[in-house]
């Protein structure tokens, strides 16, 4: 499963609850799948859209709140598990799209080819899933349906297919109508 | 150990911008200080993070909420954050207060604070941010031209000088 399959069908699944999605191809590829007002595109500060996310969690717990993450991006900023681990928002959904590489710059290799990151959410008082395919990350989406957070789902992708277009949006309308729909 | 902000005002710091409008304190410890840290965590208001542009980033999520949130770190640890200021605090226009503790403003501070204290107030004016420098008597002011600048959207500083030493 590439990237772009894996957040269109992640994100078909949330319908239009708020997702913040991390810099780079995904946030380019969730714009190009399925765009709408409920996307937060974090299109600088790389690393910080799960922080982002714990923001508008704690202070809206009746939403459950998405993060799509890229394993570069949560390498850059581990220690935020631990936060969120520590605050426990129980209407967080943390979701990694993982191909073990810093794919828009070039696909160099990231360090989750050699490190667990289902295992690091665990021990960071996560309840954490993991798979590789689109049956796979549906049935996680029906198992979690009526569970508690912190969840990370860790979706094990492959490399390629094109990147999605630029986001069109100005930072500040991609923040007005993000927080008018809230 | 003479204190230009004293405890006292620390504390009546964290009270006032409470009441006039602040609702989430987020950050990074400073011992320069502590003790508005520890009125707010007294309160259980203090949302303690691992590094200063996670506090950052907590903050713009709750302003995407419609809350007012400060963020406290040391002058290090915003130096750390510039990034995080100019690409995410600035160019969304999130209104956020930065609380920033000035080491190596004192010439025989540690020597580690020397360089980024000495063009402390320089890297605020390049970067944009607004500030002011709070001191015992200047508090309610300062506190006023903050919540001010937030409620016009605009993100800006205040700056607690680091007098004394360990």
């Amino acid at each position: 499963m590439i990237r772009k399959d894996a957040i269109k069908i992640a994100s078909d699944m949330i319908y239009n609850s708020p997702i913040i999605s991390a810099n780079g191809y995904i946030s380019r590829d969730l714009f190009e799948a399925d765009d709408k007002d409920t996307n937060f595109y974090m299109i600088g500060s790389m690393g910080l859209s799960s922080s982002i996310a714990l923001g508008v969690a704690l202070k809206n717990p009746r939403k459950r709140v998405y993060v799509f993450d890229g394993d570069g991006n949560i390498l850059m900023n581990l220690g935020s598990l631990t936060t969120i681990g520590k605050l426990k928002p129980k209407n967080l959904i943390h979701l990694v799209f993982d191909n073990q590489s810093h794919d828009s710059t070039g696909g160099q290799p990231s360090n989750t080819k050699n490190i667990d990151l289902y295992k690091i959410a665990k021990s960071s008082n996560y309840t954490a899933f993991k798979t590789n395919s689109k049956i796979g990350l549906e049935k996680i989406f029906r198992k979690i349906k009526n569970m508690n957070g912190p969840i990370m789902i860790l979706i094990k992708i492959t490399k390629g297919g094109k990147p999605g277009k630029r986001i069109t949006h100005l930072p500040v309308t991609i923040k007005k109508r993000f927080s008018q729909n809230l | 150990m003479l204190l230009k902000l004293r405890e006292l005002s620390q504390r009546k710091m964290f009270d006032l911008l409470s009441q006039i409008g602040i609702e989430n304190f987020i950050g990074v410890p400073d011992s320069t200080m502590k003790y508005f840290i520890s009125q707010g965590l007294k309160k259980k208001k203090i949302i303690v993070t691992t590094r200063e542009d996670e506090a950052i980033g907590i903050a713009a999520g709750m302003s995407l909420s419609k809350q007012n949130s400060l963020v406290f770190m040391q002058n290090a640890g915003f130096a750390n954050s510039i990034s995080t200021v100019t690409s995410l605090i600035q160019l969304y226009e999130f209104p956020i207060v930065f609380l920033i503790g000035w080491r190596g403003y004192l010439k025989d501070d540690a020597p580690e604070h020397y360089k980024i204290g000495r063009i402390q107030p320089k890297l605020l004016k390049a970067i944009g941010i607004d500030s002011k420098i709070i001191t015992d008597s200047n508090l309610k002011e300062c506190c006023k031209w903050a919540m001010n600048k937030i409620n016009n959207s605009i993100p800006c500083a205040l700056i607690i000088k680091r007098e004394f030493h360990d």
